[in-house]
């Protein structure tokens, strides 16, 4: 009931793989957000965009396995980016260093349009 | 919730809550804070910053202190006073809680290297950095204690 309330599927819009994530990130997001990270880079992803959704919570395990994923990103050399985090997570994403590695956006919109414009990519 | 006045004291308002050791029960804790901390007139970032900090003590009381075991609880008492909301989140203390280990820093930078094992430890220092007062003790009845309060901005 209250152990996993967390949904990730994927999609491809304009040449960003997307990773919708509804619900909240704790540690048993561990496994699907792994698995379709893994899903979008074996189809040939550059650019990944972790998309959340505002009303929905962050941990410290989350923040593992989203550090996790950077370093994936890295190894990859791929480039990723965050879109849909309320203020509170974009600040806790700043404080614990993700926003070093992954530009942050406010929605969706804003982030494909940055991405699509972003000449390194 | 027990309103206790005492003569000359303010009121406290006062609610109990008995969790089981059992992931996933955070989220009552963090939805029961964040409903009394709207109540009080706590602007939503500090609800916000509340709902985080309670998530992660509760979350360590389970994993750390009670060490999963599922027949021990985490008790969360929120005291609602004039101008502050505490916290404390206390458990069966099956693990004491190293208090030097819990005082440092993360080291941020190591966590982002390949091969890094130990992306966590996050949970203490966030509750640190989100709350206005926090202390960690051993409870009088030899669990770990985390208490915390946030203090409601004028």
């Amino acid at each position: 009931m209250l152990e996993d309330e967390l949904t990730v599927s994927t999609r491809q819009r304009e040449g960003v793989a997307i990773v919708d994530l509804m619900g909240d990130v704790t540690t048993f997001a561990e496994e699907k957000i792994n698995q379709a990270y893994r899903e979008v880079t074996t189809q040939g992803a550059r650019q990944v965009l972790l998309n959340f959704r505002q009303n929905d919570s962050i941990n410290s395990a989350g923040i593992a396995i989203l550090i996790g994923i950077v370093t994936e990103v890295n190894r990859n050399q791929q480039k990723l980016a965050f879109s849909g985090l309320s203020q509170h997570f974009q600040k806790i994403f700043r404080m614990v260093g993700l926003a070093q590695y992954a530009d942050i956006y406010q929605d969706e919109e804003e982030a494909l349009k940055h991405l699509n414009s972003d000449p390194e990519t | 919730m027990n309103d206790k006045t005492l003569k000359g004291e303010p009121v406290e308002r006062v609610v109990e809550l008995s969790l089981p050791s059992k992931l996933g029960y955070e989220r009552v804790a963090m939805d029961a804070a964040s409903s009394l901390a709207n109540r009080m007139g706590f602007h939503p970032d500090r609800v916000e910053a509340l709902k985080t900090a309670i998530g992660e003590a509760v979350t360590n009381a389970i994993e750390h202190g009670n060490q999963h075991d599922e027949a021990m609880k985490v008790i969360v008492l929120l005291t609602a006073r004039e101008g502050e909301l505490i916290v404390n989140v206390e458990d069966e203390g099956k693990k004491i809680l190293d208090h030097s280990m819990i005082a440092r820093e993360p080291d941020i930078a190591p966590k982002y290297q390949p091969g890094h094992v130990d992306r966590g430890g996050w949970g203490i220092w966030l509750i640190r950095e989100l709350m206005d007062e926090v202390q960690i003790t051993t409870a009088p009845g030899g669990g770990n204690l985390v208490r915390m309060v946030i203090h409601l901005e004028k």
